[in-house]
C-alpha cells in the first residue's frame, strides 16, 4: 500500500510540477546562472516558499558618507524603490547591494551593517548552538554524575567525540586551554552547515559557503595559533634548523616559513567555503535541470524531474555527511596548527632520541 | 562576484556573533561539561575499583570463613579425642585405685584373720593342752608314777599334731 502511494506521488510530481512551473516561467528567459548565484549569495530579505515577490523583511543598517546612520526595513527598498536616498543597485559593481548617491550624483557604497539573510542565519546558528551546549551544561550542573539520555546525551557524545578524539589526543596537556575555542568552532560550523541544508526559513542561507564567514573563522585560528605560539615556534620560523646558507645571506627558509603561516588559514578558508558552496551549487543545479528541460515536453520533463529529485535528495544526504566532515576537518586542522605552535624544544629533543 | 569578495557587514557580524558565542560558552558551557564528563569518568573508575575490591574481599572472606570452620572442626575433634582419652584414663585410674583399696582391705583382712587364727590356735592349744592335761591327768590318775614323763610325752604328741597341721 505504501509503495503504491509512493509511486503515485512520484508520478504526480513528475507530470504536474514541470507543467505548472513552465507555465509560470513563460514570461521570460530563465537565467540559470543568476538564479544559482542568487540562491548562493546574500540578500536583504529572506525568501518564502512559493513566492518570488514576497520576502521576510530584514533591517538594513547603513552609514552614509556624512557619518549618519540610517536604519529601515528591507521592504522599503524592495522592487527597485528608493528610500532615504538608498536603493538596491540593479547593475554595476555593487549589484544587489544597498547603494546611495552622494552630492555629485555618483553611486557609492555606504558602510553596510545590515542584518541580511546571512547575518540573521548567523544569529539563529548562535542561538541553536547556545541552546544545544547549554542544555548539556545545565544537565551537568543539575544531575551531577548521572549520564544524560536522548538529545542531551547525543550532544554530549558529540562533544566527547571531538574533545577526546581530536583535541585531547593532539594537544595533550594543553587540551583544556584550547578546548573552548576549538569546540565552539566545531559546533558553530556544524550547526551553520546543517542549517544551510534546510531549504525554508530558519535555514537555507549559504553561510559556510560564504568566504566572509570562513575567513573570520580561519583568521581566529591564525590569531590563536600565533598569539599562543611558543618561543620554539617563533625560532623555527625565523631561525630554523637548516644549513646556514639557507637562512643567512638570503633568508629563504624564513620566507617560506612566514609564507606557510598564512597559507594555513588560507587553506582553511578555501576548504570549508568551497566544499559547502559546491554542495549547495550541485543541489541547485540539479533542481534547475527540471526548468531547463521543462519546455521539451511532458515526457522528458517528467523523467528529468524524477531523476533530479532523486539526485538532489542523494546530494543533500551527502551534504549532511559533508557538513559533519568539514566541521570536523576544520576543527582538526585548527587543533593541529595550534599544537604545532605549542611544541617546545624539550619535547622535540625527546622525540629525536 | 559577491561570493568571493568578503562583505564587510558579514565579516563584522560574524566576528561579533562568534565572540558572543565563544564568551558565553567559555564562561557557562565548556568548563562545566568537560569537568562534568571528567568527574563522571573518575566516579565510574572509582566505582569499578571499589566493586573489584569488594568482590576480592568477599572471596577472601569466604575463604577465611571456610578456614575458621575447618579450624573449629579440627579443634572440636581434638577436644573430643582428648575427652575420650581423659575418660578412659579416669576410668583406668579409678579402677586402679579401687584395686589398690581392695588389696589393702584384703591384706588387712588377711592379717587380722591370721592374727585371730593364731590367737585361736593359741587358745585352742592352751585349751587342748589343758584338755589333754585333763585327759592325761585322768589317765595318769591311774598311773601316777612318773608325772613328768607323762607331760613330756603329751607335749611331744601335741607338737606332732601341730606339725601335721
Amino acid at each position: 500500500m505504501k509503495k503504491v502511494f509512493l509511486i503515485w506521488a512520484v508520478l504526480l510530481l513528475a507530470f504536474v510540477m514541470p507543467k505548472s512551473l513552465s507555465a509560470s516561467s513563460e514570461g521570460g528567459e530563465l537565467a540559470i546562472k543568476e538564479t544559482i548565484f542568487h540562491h548562493l549569495g546574500d540578500g536583504y530579505g529572506w525568501e518564502v516558499p512559493f513566492s518570488h515577490h514576497h520576502r521576510i523583511p530584514l533591517p538594513i543598517i547603513v552609514c552614509d558618507n556624512d557619518g549618519a546612520w540610517h536604519c529601515f526595513m528591507s521592504s522599503r527598498v524592495a522592487h527597485g524603490e528608493t528610500y532615504d536616498g538608498f536603493y538596491i543597485a540593479e547593475s554595476g559593481d555593487y549589484k544587489g547591494k544597498v547603494v546611495g548617491r552622494d552630492a555629485n550624483g555618483t553611486e557609492y557604497r555606504p558602510i553596510d551593517l545590515s542584518i541580511t539573510k546571512n547575518v540573521l542565519a548567523l544569529f539563529i546558528s548562535v542561538f541553536v548552538v547556545l541552546l544545544c551546549v547549554l542544555s548539556v551544561a545545565r544537565w551537568h550542573k543539575r544531575n551531577g554524575y548521572k549520564a544524560p539520555r536522548k538529545g542531551v546525551g547525543a550532544i554530549e557524545a558529540l562533544i566527547s567525540f571531538v574533545y577526546d578524539g581530536v583535541i585531547k589526543s593532539t594537544l595533550k596537556e594543553n587540551a583544556r586551554r584550547f578546548a573552548p575555542y576549538l569546540l565552539t568552532v566545531f559546533f558553530f560550523i556544524f550547526v551553520m552547515n546543517l542549517l544551510g541544508l534546510i531549504v525554508i526559513f530558519p535555514g537555507g542561507a549559504n553561510l559556510t559557503g560564504n568566504v566572509a564567514v570562513t575567513l573570520v573563522l580561519a583568521t581566529l585560528t591564525f590569531l590563536v595559533t600565533n598569539i599562543f605560539g611558543s618561543k620554539h615556534y617563533w625560532k623555527d620560523i625565523f631561525w630554523p634548523d637548516v644549513p646556514l646558507l639557507l637562512k643567512f645571506p638570503l633568508p629563504i627558509m624564513p620566507v617560506i616559513e612566514i609564507f606557510g603561516m598564512f597559507t594555513k588559514p588560507a587553506a582553511l578558508t578555501v576548504r570549508l567555503f568551497a566544499n559547502m558552496m559546491g554542495g549547495h551549487m550541485i543541489v541547485i543545479a540539479l533542481t534547475m535541470l527540471i526548468f531547463i528541460f521543462a519546455p521539451m515536453g511532458a515526457a522528458v520533463a517528467g523523467a528529468t524531474t524524477v531523476v533530479s529529485v532523486i539526485f538532489s535528495i542523494f546530494m543533500l544526504l551527502i551534504d549532511v555527511l559533508v557538513s559533519f566532515i568539514q566541521a570536523y576537518v576544520f576543527t582538526m586542522l585548527s587543533t593541529i596548527f595550534i599544537a604545532l605552535a605549542q611544541e617546545n624544544p624539550h619535547h622535540e629533543e625527546h622525540h629525536d632520541e | 562576484m559577491e561570493l568571493f569578495t568578503p562583505d564587510f557587514g558579514l565579516i563584522f557580524w560574524m566576528f561579533v556573533s562568534f565572540a558572543v558565542l565563544f564568551i558565553l560558552l567559555w564562561k557557562f558551557g565548556w568548563p562545566v561539561i568537560l569537568n562534568g564528563i571528567d568527574s563522571r569518568a573518575d566516579l565510574i573508575d572509582k566505582g569499578v575499583e571499589y566493586a573489584q575490591n569488594a568482590k576480592e574481599q568477599l572471596d577472601h572472606a569466604r575463604e577465611e570463613a571456610d578456614k575458621y570452620i575447618a579450624d573449629a572442626r579440627r579443634q572440636q575433634a581434638e577436644l573430643l579425642r582428648e575427652a575420650d582419652k581423659m575418660k578412659t584414663q579416669i576410668i583406668e585410674e579409678a579402677r586402679e585405685a579401687a584395686q589398690k583399696e581392695a588389696q589393702k582391705v584384703m591384706d588387712a583382712a588377711k592379717v587380722s584373720i591370721e592374727q585371730s587364727r593364731k590367737e585361736a590356735e593359741q587358745n585352742f592349744r592352751n585349751e587342748v593342752s589343758a584338755f589333754a592335761l585333763d585327759i592325761a591327768s585322768k589317765v595318769v590318775r591311774n598311773q601316777l608314777a612318773d608325772e613328768k614323763a607323762q607331760t613330756k610325752l603329751v607335749n611331744t604328741l601335741l607338737d606332732e599334731i601341730e606339725k601335721q597341721n
